[in-house]
């Protein structure tokens, strides 16, 4: 019995000698009889780790901002199914649910990489934070357990947080859809699933790589050609490959199961893969800070912090998932377009201007990566304000970004047949991304990963941001029927766009200018 | 001239005081020890007066400068926090060399070689912080204070994690700091350290200061041990 002596319902007492245990906070009496339960433990240590997530999201932005957050994907997943059948409604009922299962599979897969998490957490590696992961330090419970837990924990986590909500949101938007109740709790079993399994298969890989990451890359090569025998080779159908979404097509409860069985399988496997022990390692490095002060002597008096800005960013390994994070999702909206227009004939005709009201909303991923290297704290005690290491990581989103964006705006016209469009787009494109880095710097400083979970924030700086991407959006829809008005317009708004930015920059002093460093 | 001056001094958190009404008064060239039992409000203290957080009521000023001008505060004080923390991604080296430049200090090579080699560092001087021992990253944070050769020293428990050769090089570096005519205001539990090393001190409990002086100042009999002084002074509170 956890918590309550069993039976009485009163407060914890102190257990009989030698037959109690203690963890977290929790005393719970065994059984005299009948030895532990091998679950008992388990399920104890999965209430901790439950108790710690919600702490620690609790601990990023509060207990209001941290609540809200599902109830913001609940609302967005709700208007977004209601007004389905008029923005949807040239796209058929498989290519959403493609398109659901697979934002659930690379959400699992994002989420999902627990085994590097164990790794640093083991070894140190995240700085002050200390979590019931290092148990296994100093206490005799294996990892293997640990992590077992924690992925479980993890899955139930995101699961609450923010899977019910999508599906839920949806499920709430029946009324006004064609959407049954058996479709909305067949959709939450099917995503769950898909998720777990991207949960799971990430799991795995980060597992491997502990071991080998010559396997754990040729893993995800596999998977890439897979991915590839399904889309862009067409040589496999998606739903063989996603079982869950395989149901959607067969309705054979056998999928559901496998897709059951997959996950157990694949989350035993990466378990059973995960190390007891790690050697403590020790990279080293020749000095750079000072020449690479040569390299951005640009920017003036910044330029020993942006130094040790790229310094960090080319250490801590993030400099592949910036680009990726920047890239990946730019390619991937102009091939959902492409696949759109020319693979389904549904025509949409999305301009180069409008490319560019996109780069400035995938900005925000780039300069939140950035913000997520390092909490600084050692710069408490030196005097520097948050508001100058705002500013170097800014230089540093802006020299990763503008080139990327230019030869991307650049790439579109070509390929769409508008390089009279490709000044405007680039105007656009660069206003935007400044715009964005500069609202983002503002509210949410050098914590952009986590204040974004706080619904307060998230709702500013949706207010702030959304009105001028749909202005952008809009006008770019109206260039070809009145162009000098829409050069013009859109000229306006990007000179708006940047004096606007200009006065957000010189406020970062009053706003961060004594706040401390830190998570 | 005071270098460290606290009027009626609190810090509120919601109902709880955590510094209730602390007045200090340091001079130039004092070795100062503030001693209390966890959670008394030494940290919060040390944190006020260096800048790092805001005061609710009263008045401080650390260099004749106040709490809410934290940059030009850090500018003339060498701190060390509670908890070393140097960065993860930068070597020992390149952290004192950014602490150069973010202090604006002349001859940084020679600086940096000074402290690597003060700290015997050398060794680990191309690891990443976070690859370091707890001792070694204590070290780091210490070079990181001294290398500016500031007019006063904050240290927040600067012997915790060295092992006794640096704790008695530090101890020695320290005195020699006083001599100069420079200041070092210290938290500390080692009440053997702050009795060696200590001009004045004070004792805060739950946020108070239960007495100030001179060791002889607060003694109770001639003789006491400062254990029994602090004992005495915590339990009466």
């Amino acid at each position: 019995m956890v918590g309550q002596n069993a039976g009485d319902g009163k407060p914890d007492e102190p257990a009989p000698e030698g037959r109690g245990r203690y963890l977290g906070g929790w005393t719970y009496n065994l059984p005299a009889d009948e030895g532990p339960s091998p679950l008992a433990l388990p399920w104890e240590l999965f209430k901790a780790m439950f108790r710690e997530e919600w702490r620690l999201h609790k601990s990023f932005v509060g207990s209001v901002g941290s609540g809200f957050f599902p109830v913001v994907i609940f609302f967005f997943s709700l208007v977004l199914a209601a007004t389905s059948p008029v923005i949807l409604r040239n796209i058929d009922q498989p290519t959403i649910l493609l398109g659901l299962h697979i934002a659930a599979i690379l959400y699992g897969l994002g989420v999902g990489a627990l085994a590097r998490i164990g790794e640093q957490v083991m070894t140190r590696r995240l700085g002050q934070v200390n979590m019931l992961l290092q148990l296994p330090s100093l206490q005799p419970i294996s990892f293997k357990t640990v992590m077992g837990v924690f992925f479980f924990k993890d899955a139930a986590y995101y699961i609450l947080y923010s899977i019910i909500p999508l599906v839920g949101g949806i499920a709430a938007a029946m009324p006004m859809t064609r959407i049954t109740p058996q479709g909305a709790a067949t959709l939450f079993v099917t995503m769950l699933l898909t998720f777990m399994m991207g949960m799971a298969l990430s799991f795995l890989l980060s597992a491997l790589s502990i071991r080998s990451r010559a396997a754990s890359g040729a893993g995800a090569l596999v998977i890439l050609i897979l991915a590839a025998a399904a889309w862009p080779l067409r040589l496999i159908s998606p739903g063989r490959l996603l079982l869950p979404l395989g149901f959607w097509e067969d309705h054979q409860p056998w999928q559901l199961f496998a897709s059951l069985v997959v996950v157990l399988v694949l989350s035993a496997g990466a378990i059973m893969l995960m190390k007891e022990r790690f050697a403590p390692p020790e990279k080293r490095y020749a000095s750079r800070l000072v020449p690479l002060e040569a390299t951005f002597a640009f920017s003036g008096d910044m330029r020993t912090l942006v130094a040790k800005e790229w310094i960090e960013l080319r250490r801590s390994g993030a400099l592949g998932a910036v680009f990726t994070g920047f890239l990946g999702p730019l390619l991937g909206i102009f091939a959902i377009i492409w696949i759109f227009s020319r693979g389904m004939g549904v025509p949409l005709d999305f301009n180069v201007v409008f490319y560019g009201g996109i780069l400035g909303f995938l900005g925000l991923m780039t300069y939140s990566w950035l913000t997520n290297l390092e909490p600084n704290e050692f710069l408490n005690v030196q005097p520097v304000g948050v508001d100058r290491v705002i500013r170097a990581k800014l230089v540093l989103y802006f020299l990763l970004t503008t080139p990327v964006s230019f030869a991307y705006i650049a790439l579109i016209g070509m390929l769409n047949g508008e390089l009279s469009l490709v000044p405007l787009g680039a105007l656009v494109g660069f206003s935007t991304m400044v715009y964005v880095a500069a609202v983002a710097g503002r509210m949410t400083g050098l914590r952009a990963n986590t204040m974004l979970f706080d619904a307060n924030v998230l709702g500013r700086f949706s207010a702030a941001i959304i009105p001028p991407l749909i202005a952008v959006t809009l006008i770019s829809f109206w260039i070809e029927k009145s162009p000098l008005a829409c050069w013009i317009s859109l000229g306006l708004l990007s000179a708006g766009l940047l004096v606007a930015s200009r006065s957000l920059f010189a406020g970062l002093g009053k706003r961060w200018g004594h706040e401390p460093f830190g998570i | 001239m005071a270098v460290i001056e606290v009027e009626k001094l609190c810090k509120r958190y919601g109902d709880f005081d955590a510094l209730k009404d602390v007045s200090l008064a340091i001079e130039k060239g004092e070795f100062f020890g503030l001693l209390g039992p966890n959670g008394a409000g030494k940290t919060t203290l040390v944190r006020i007066l260096t800048g790092q957080l805001a005061l609710t009521a009263g008045r401080a000023r650390t260099m004749g400068i106040s709490p809410d001008e934290p940059v030009a505060l850090k500018m003339k004080v060498g701190i060390v926090p509670e908890a070393e923390s140097p960065p993860t991604f930068l070597t020992a080296i390149e952290f004192l060399q950014l602490v150069c430049r973010i202090r604006r200090l002349d001859g940084m090579d020679d600086r940096v070689a000074r402290w690597m080699d003060f700290f015997q560092l050398d060794e680990k001087k191309d690891v990443l912080c976070r690859d370091l021992s707890k001792g070694q990253r204590q070290k780091v944070m210490l070079a990181a204070a001294f290398i500016s050769e500031p007019e006063l020293l904050i240290l927040d428990e600067p012997f915790i994690n060295l092992d006794p050769i640096f704790q008695k090089r530090l101890r020695e570096y320290l005195q020699g700091v006083v001599k100069e005519g420079r200041t070092v205001f210290m938290c500390s539990h080692i009440l053997e350290m702050v009795e060696k090393l200590c001009t004045r001190l004070a004792v805060i409990n739950q946020g108070r200061i239960v007495a100030q002086g001179t060791l002889d100042e607060i003694r109770s009999r001639q003789g006491e041990r400062l254990e029994d002084v602090f004992m005495r002074l915590v339990e009466a509170g």
